[in-house]
């Protein structure tokens, strides 16, 4: 018990065991008196300056003469609606986002973005073959192809049938 | 549970006519809406007055209480007001601005009537319940003083704790309440002993 009130009030505690234990606090003085201990180390731990005595006490004393407040009927079934409702709403937006993005890249979609690859995709050109030794002997200055850097140190070679 | 919500669960009791759910939120924040208010109201005991005040203020004022902020920024909310307004009935200039309702401004006759702050007895009751816990926090091991200063000067979450201490949650959850639970023991002979027995 003292160890579930150590953790409710660092708010660790699961929320069906917190209301249980709410309960055994406000009507257990021995429970409750760990209760206010505990905070008590808290506050001398966080502000050694400013612990005054018994104020708890005059404060309870004062109560007992003020009429019980209540609120208005609906009031908390309202907030939890507005909780509930506030949470679908968010809910739905997300799944609103998800599926406009699904939509951004549907199957449909495909195709279309195939095809502008395609159409995007460098024809292949005729070269003279003069052209041949002159790009051999620079192709390692070409953007174009995947050993950026490494291209200097790779020898090429051209191997021609008809030479011996 | 966060703690706000523990806050929230107590608030939503004492808005069903609970009125001992108000004592747990008393104990909890006496001292921290004590010391906010004793930056407004310098002397001790009309600071302590005032506190006494703010909580009433703030119990009446609870059935309107929506939850649409933390219940503690709600109650520092009262709390500063009625501060000012106290300085202001007394004619005394506030430190900060003043920019607050006059209505709420009201007379503290019935705080004064248990105004028994500053005597003697009250301060060194005070001291010794600071001593008794820095002592007995010293003389804890090493790692349950740290997972406790973690938690309440460091405010770190269980995770965070264990994180640090490179341990499992289960064991900070324990090494926490080992240490609260020492702390307390020593303190509980000294409570006891003071004028209405509550803290």
């Amino acid at each position: 018990m003292k160890q579930e009130i150590s953790v409710l009030m660092d708010g660790e505690l699961f929320e069906d065991e917190a209301e249980s234990l709410l309960n055994r606090i406000e009507h257990g003085s021995d429970v409750q008196r760990d209760w206010e201990v505990y905070h008590l180390i808290g506050d001398v731990l966080r502000q050694p300056d400013h612990i005054p005595c018994g104020l708890s006490a005059k404060v309870r004393e004062r109560l007992r003469d003020e009429p019980t407040v209540l609120a208005p009927r609906g009031h908390a079934v309202k907030q939890r609606m507005r909780t509930i409702a506030l949470s679908a709403a968010a809910s739905l937006s997300a799944v609103g986002v998800v599926v406009w993005m699904s939509m951004q890249i549907s199957p449909e979609a495909g195709p279309k973005m195939a095809m502008q690859q395609n159409a995007a995709r460098p024809v292949n050109v005729q070269i003279q073959p003069k052209a041949n030794d002159y790009l051999m002997a620079h192709q390692e200055f070409s953007p174009s192809t995947d050993m950026n850097g490494g291209a200097s140190y790779i020898r090429t070679v051209a191997y021609r049938p008809d030479e011996k | 549970m966060a703690d706000r919500e523990v806050d929230q669960q107590l608030v939503e009791r004492v808005q069903r006519g609970d009125k001992h759910a108000f004592d747990l939120l008393v104990s909890k924040y006496q001292r921290k809406l004590g010391r906010l208010i004793s930056r407004f109201v310098r002397d001790p005991a009309e600071a302590e007055d005032v506190t006494q005040d703010a909580f009433i203020k703030a119990y009446r004022a609870l059935p309107g209480f929506r939850g649409e902020s933390a219940f503690y920024t709600w109650l520092y909310r009262i709390g500063i007001n009625t501060a000012k307004n106290y300085l202001l009935a007394n004619k005394r200039r506030t430190p900060a601005s003043t920019s607050f309702d006059a209505e709420e401004s009201e007379s503290f006759e019935e705080a004064s009537l248990l105004r028994e702050v500053n005597t003697p007895e009250n301060e060194l009751m005070s001291k010794q319940v600071v001593d008794v816990v820095q002592a007995s926090l010293q003389q804890l091991p090493e790692d349950l003083r740290s997972a406790l200063t973690l938690r309440e000067i460091e405010g770190l979450s269980y995770e965070e704790i264990a994180s640090v201490m490179n341990c499992p949650i289960g064991t900070v959850r324990s090494r926490i309440f080992r240490a609260r639970e020492a702390v307390a023991e020593n303190l509980r002979p000294l409570l006891e002993t003071s004028k209405g027995n509550r803290w």
